[in-house]
Formats: structure tokens, sequence, C-alpha cells
């Protein structure tokens, strides 16, 4: 099992979003988004679809495992 | 404080008045033993006093962080930290009180020393065991805080 990496934080900048418009989109608070971001929190995947699906964008497209990262 | 979730500052609030708040009953406690003045109730009447102190004190706290936060309910990140934490001071809790019962057990048999004290004085097992449900209750806030500062 790898830690779980993800391009939340260049998807909310690509999309002109702050932290707080992602946690109320997604129903959490600011301080979780922000630790998801930073690597700090996994989300379950619930909340992980739920951001995948405030970007429009596949789940995998948002999170993968750290070792398939050069893919 | 304006980085920090309704929930970690709870947390913080909590174990700041707990640890204070506790720190000046276990003090008092400590003074009542040293003048062999430590008997129910003044264990009691100490302990009702301290607990509306901090009742008051936390109410008070959490109305102004209410006041001042953004509303916002228990995330999954807030409930995850709170199992973990609440684990934690679990078992420091079950430890704390099966080694006050096992005092109490040998104080009865050996028939001196600190142990046999504690198994005469239901005074001092009430003061052990609030001490012990003080003790892991701060356990499981400082953990809930250090969580919160590393992720998870």
């Amino acid at each position: 099992m790898g830690a779980i990496v993800n391009r939340v934080r260049e998807l909310r900048m690509s999309a002109d979003m702050t932290q707080q418009a992602l946690a109320d989109a997604v129903g959490v608070s600011r301080q979780t988004v922000n630790a998801i971001e930073t690597g700090r929190y996994s989300p379950s995947l619930e909340v992980a679809l739920r951001i995948a699906r405030a970007f429009d964008q596949p789940v995998e497209g948002v999170f993968w495992l750290a070792r398939e990262s050069g893919r | 404080m304006s980085d920090l979730s309704f929930q970690e500052k709870s947390a913080w609030g909590t174990l700041v008045a707990l640890f204070v708040l506790g720190a000046l009953y276990f003090s008092s406690v400590w003074n009542l033993w040293r003048a062999d003045e430590l008997h129910l109730p003044a264990v009691f009447g100490l302990g009702v006093g301290f607990t509306v102190l901090l009742v008051v004190v936390l109410i008070a706290y959490h109305a102004v962080v209410a006041v001042l936060s953004r509303p916002e309910d228990e995330d999954e990140r807030d409930r995850l930290i709170g199992w973990r934490a609440g684990n934690a001071g679990g078992l420091v809790l079950g430890f704390l009180v099966v080694t006050i019962v096992l005092h109490i057990v040998v104080g009865g048999l050996v028939g001196r020393g600190f142990a046999h004290e504690l198994a005469e004085s239901p005074a001092l097992i009430s003061v052990s065991l609030i001490a012990a449900l003080w003790l892991s209750t701060v356990v499981e806030l400082a953990l809930a805080v250090r969580y919160y500062r590393r992720g998870t």
C-alpha cells in the first residue's frame, strides 16, 4: 500500500476556487481541504468522489497511489 | 486561531480549561490530604464546585468561539480524530482503573503503605478515580490536538 497523492490544489487553482468554496461543495471543513491538499490526510472514498465530481474529473484523475506517480 | 476549525478550537479550549481547573482541584485535594481533612463530603463538595466551574467556563468559551467562527458541522476527519483520540483515552482510563483496583486489593491484603491507606479511605478512592478520569480526558484531548496539527 503506497501513500495516496493528489492534485486537488492544482485543480482548485485552475478552477479559481477557494479552499472554503471547495469545502462547502464537498461538505467538509476548510481545514480538511487544506490537510488533503498538503497530503496530511487521505479522504474517504465518498469525499474523494465528491472532490472529483466538483472538478468534473474521474477520481483516478485526482487521487492515485504514490508508487504510480511516474505514470 | 483563525486557521483552526471549530472542533480543533473546542479541543484546545477544553484541554486548557481541564488542565488549569484540574490542577487547581488536585492542589486543593492535596492540601486537604496533608491537613488530614480529606473526607468524602469535602471531596464531593470540591468535585461539584469544580465541575460546575468547568461547565460554566466551557459554555462561555464555546459560545464565544461559535460567535467568532464560521458555523460548521463535524466532518469525517473530525470523527476519525475523535475516534482515535477517544480510543487512546479509553485505554488510559482502563489501565488506571485496573491499577487503582489492584492497589485497593493489595492494600487490603498487605495492611500498610499507600495501598493500604487507599483501601481504607473511600475519599482517596474517589479522588483516585477522578484523577484517572481527568488524566485520560487530558490525554484524549492532547492527542486530538496533536492529530489535528498532524492532519489525522
